[in-house]
């Protein structure tokens, strides 16, 4: 009977829950944020086939070679464009970079160290 | 006989008292199970609340993004429109009235060349964040330069 009795009370026991926790928190980046740029202001020079002797003229006046790089209008205007484009990617690649900073290392961006 | 009845009574008692230990000791186990389970189901509760906190990060994020997809999209349209607006051909009016056209050009690569830092991350000027006329604005970039800016 004690050894029935030992063995009922052995085989109905109740297991310990167990719960495993495991967090291994990746090492935040933390890479600068690239400097903004400065750029130079550039100067254009338009010439036409009535001032381009006056253009010439002045520029060896003022000491600058009278040498210049031409573009024609359309050129122009497809310049301003491409600028434009990239200007407008930069922009994305920036804000792109950012939203992801501010996503997955928010403590960084709280303590103003971003 | 006695003796039997007697050891037969003693090994019952020990066995039910066994019992009621185990008894006692499997509550005991299951009272924490119990603890633990609720915290567990109280983690994960928290979890699903920062899953629903992430979910609504990343909607506002690519909201954002796709505004301001829109915002430089309608700044190239703008320069397209500039120079064809009412048919018109840049060439030729630099040719009637070269030195206007040259300070106009002049003045519009400034403010182009300031976009290109906007863009690059340098930070709004008080009269950038400001500016709400069409006489205060960046006319090249106005999406990037001049976020209180609404064309009129």
């Amino acid at each position: 009977m004690l050894i029935l009795s030992i063995f009922l009370t052995n085989c109905a026991g109740v297991k310990k829950l167990s719960i495993f926790k495991e967090e291994v928190k990746r090492q935040e980046l933390n890479l600068n944020t690239p400097t903004p740029l400065e750029l130079e202001n550039l100067k254009w020079i338009i010439i036409t086939s009535k001032n381009a002797e006056e253009v010439f003229k002045r520029l060896e006046e003022s000491g600058i070679d009278p040498v210049l790089w031409g573009l024609t209008d359309k050129d122009f205007e497809l310049l301003a464009k491409n600028f434009a484009q990239i200007r407008n990617q930069l922009a994305i690649t920036n804000d792109l970079l950012d939203k992801y900073k501010q996503y997955y290392e928010p403590e960084v961006k709280k303590n103003g160290t971003e | 006989m006695r003796l039997f009845l007697i050891g037969i009574i003693i090994t019952s008692l020990l066995g039910a008292g066994a019992y009621v230990i185990k008894l006692q000791r499997d509550n005991g186990i299951l009272k924490a199970n119990a603890i633990k389970l609720e915290s567990a189901i109280g983690e994960q509760k928290a979890l699903i609340e920062n899953q629903q906190k992430d979910f609504k990060e990343i909607l506002e994020a690519n909201k954002k993004m796709n505004e301001l997809v829109g915002v430089l999209k309608q700044d190239l349209e703008n320069l397209d429109k500039r120079f064809n607006k009412k048919n018109r051909d840049v060439g030729k009016l630099a040719i009637a009235k070269t030195e206007a056209i040259e300070r106009i050009t002049n003045g519009a690569s400034a403010l182009a060349t300031r976009c290109i830092e906007i863009a690059s991350g340098s930070p709004l000027t008080e009269s950038e964040l400001n500016a709400t006329k069409k006489s205060e604005i960046n006319s090249e970039c106005p999406g990037l330069a001049n976020p209180k800016y609404i064309p009129y």
